[in-house]
């Protein structure tokens, strides 16, 4: 862990315990982001990205349950924290933007009244002072004529404003990190163009550590220094952005980039990952991911890769890399 | 809509900052008026309160003189005389206070229980909803009349606020259950997780984040409840457990229903100022569960 380090996942497990079955939907996650750094974390839908954000936060609720490993942030482990403790961690020095903006606002508050609440909760500022605080940070973000618009309620905003005004609420008590949970999901492509550019400029101006969670690689690719590609509750691949574009290591990655239509290249049919992602209920023996692999190989179903660096700071889960299995005689 | 008060800020783009709580209660008032019967039950309501508070000045006789006994209607009295020679007018109008009275006070205590109830059971679930939502059962499956009846008799008190209390005390649980079901819904939305997610604590978020959200539902009950407890009231005093000193309507039906075939207006005035009252609150409560909308503005 160097001086730089903001925050280290260690061999996080988060588990829900539903009655089928114990849902392994976090099994041993690794990472590490840097201060002032962007983390982009993708993967497809279900495994388990947004767990590692709420485990971050500590926010899994019951049937969920971190079982194990180690979340360092600034030298202390917060999964060894207390309530009130986190409660002074959240929102204050970690902030979550949710994929959702619309329903994540209290439709009952004007949006305005709802900044003012968390910066109330984490900040000594005088009651006279916080309409000049809550207009300036959406004027921030770009919201047009913030001290009337902040008193608007939710439902008279727009979508790419709901999501502004949620990331004037993440940023309004200058935390040092940021996770934004697929923050342009369900934006159209205009909006996403103005949140991205609006996180862009924010991360520069502030100074905060981001970890960007989502599906879109081109999305990621706009903001992140590092890419972290998850598959079924694991660290698949881990390095920075272009090393992951121009050299991905693991079998998954390398797929997942060639799924990508390209303009540059005349291609017949997109490539495509076979199958689906495993059940986390009864996750495949040993590599999660060698049922849909091209390259499996008779260990890949019998032993857990371990995420092991290969490279200065690339960092891949796969036997191919292996030297002791490579050497051996596959049977 | 939007586009309607857009134009209206850029009208008044120099003005200073207003509060807004004088704005949201203006829009409720804008939305109840669009409903005509709403705004019936909101005159209803408001003139029967009046009538209530003013009633020492606007009365014609005290309620302690004493008149011919039995007389019909006439110019002097204008509902007539009841069976031991006061003025009904006078009557009617003082029993409005007492009546208001208890509709808002058992409103009160079935609020305090159920909603407190309500809210724990809903937000923190569990166990403790189990206990909860047991003990609720067990009220709701009592008999009310027979238990109101059995409860005045043990309290040995037939005063007013033993009556107030005792229907409160058997009333929350159509409340609690209500507000259990609004907070099981909202403690999993989003805005929830977002507040928690700012590090709000339980209780802030149970009273500042979902409590305004079932607020309206809340006072729709309550409204609605209000003339309940005014007839359970009534009931009780005219099946003989009320406090007969007083002068509720109850009181009043109860004193004339014998001598309704030789004196109708004794029964009749009472009667109707009680059918009108809940009539009211009924069509206020009405109008109010969609005024208190916000997100439908009306225009």
């Amino acid at each position: 862990m160097s001086e730089s380090t903001l925050i280290t996942i260690n061999d996080l497990k988060t588990y829900f315990f539903i009655t089928e079955g114990v849902v392994k939907a976090v099994d041993g996650v690794n990472l590490d982001i840097n201060k002032g750094e962007a983390l982009g974390l993708v993967g497809e839908s279900g495994c388990g990205k947004s767990t590692v954000a709420l485990s971050i936060m500590r926010l899994i609720r019951p049937p969920g349950k971190i079982v194990g490993g180690e979340i360092w942030f600034e030298g202390e482990d917060l999964l060894r924290k207390g309530e009130s403790e986190m409660r002074q961690i959240r929102g204050g020095r970690i902030s979550l933007i949710s994929q959702n903006p619309m329903s994540s606002m209290n439709p009952v508050f004007t949006v305005g009244g709802q900044i003012a609440e968390a910066i109330k909760l984490h900040q000594n500022v005088q009651r006279r002072e916080i309409k000049g605080k809550v207009a300036e940070i959406l004027d921030l973000v770009g919201i047009p004529d913030p001290s009337k618009r902040m008193e608007d309620y939710p439902h008279e905003y727009s979508g790419g404003m709901c999501q502004r005004a949620m990331t004037a609420m993440a940023l309004s008590c200058n935390p040092q990190l940021l996770i934004a949970d697929e923050p342009t999901t369900n934006l159209d492509v205009t909006i996403q163009a103005q949140i991205l550019k609006l996180m862009k400029k924010l991360r520069k101006d502030f100074g905060a550590s981001v970890l960007l969670i989502g599906h879109d690689l081109g999305v990621i690719s706009e903001l992140c220094d590092k890419i972290a590609v998850m598959y079924a509750g694991r660290v698949a691949e881990y390095s920075d952005l272009m090393t992951v574009f121009e050299k991905p290591k693991h079998p998954y990655t390398q797929a997942l980039l060639e799924s990508i239509p390209r303009l540059d290249v005349e291609e017949e049919r997109l490539r495509i990952i076979p199958g689906t992602v495993p059940r986390l209920i009864n996750p495949p023996p040993g590599c999660r991911f060698h049922p849909r692999c091209e390259q499996a190989m008779t260990v890949c179903s019998k032993q857990d890769p371990v995420l092991t660096e290969i490279e200065k700071g690339h960092k891949v889960a796969c036997f191919l890399y292996d030297s002791n299995v490579r050497t051996k005689p596959q049977v | 809509m939007s586009s309607n008060s857009r134009v209206k800020t850029d009208e008044k783009t120099e003005e200073p900052y207003e509060p807004s709580r004088a704005t949201r209660l203006f829009i409720v008032w804008r939305k109840l008026r669009t409903s005509k019967l709403a705004v019936t039950g909101f005159g209803i309501v408001l003139l029967v309160a009046t009538l209530a508070l003013l009633a020492p000045v606007i009365a014609p006789y005290s309620p302690e003189s004493f008149f011919l006994t039995m007389r019909p209607p006439t110019l002097t009295h204008l509902f007539g005389t009841d069976t031991i020679g006061r003025d009904l007018l006078t009557l009617v109008l003082y029993g409005a206070r007492i009546s208001l009275y208890v509709g808002l006070g058992a409103v009160f205590i079935e609020i305090s229980i159920g909603l407190t109830i309500g809210m724990i059971s809903g937000y923190f679930g569990g166990k403790v909803d189990e206990i909860l939502m047991r003990i609720t059962d067990l009220v709701l499956t009592l008999p009310t009349l027979p238990l109101l009846i059995v409860a005045v008799a043990v309290f040995k008190s037939k005063d007013i606020n033993t009556i107030v209390l005792v229907m409160g005390i058997f009333g929350w649980p159509f409340m609690a259950r209500v507000v259990r079901s609004e907070f099981l819904a909202l403690r999993e939305t989003l805005f929830v997780e977002a507040a928690r997610s700012m590090g709000a604590s339980n209780w802030r978020i149970i009273l500042r984040h979902i409590l305004p959200n079932v607020l309206s539902t809340v006072i729709v009950i309550a409204t609605m409840d209000i003339p309940w407890y005014i007839f359970w009231e009534a009931t009780l005093t005219f099946l003989g457990f009320g406090d007969p000193t007083s002068a509720s309507w109850g009181v009043l039906l109860w004193r004339g229903y014998l001598y309704l075939q030789d004196a109708w207006w004794i029964i009749t005035f009472p009667g109707l100022a009680l059918f009108f009252t809940s009539l009211g609150f009924n069509l206020f409560g009405d109008g109010l569960r969609d005024a208190l909308d916000v997100t439908t503005r009306g225009r």
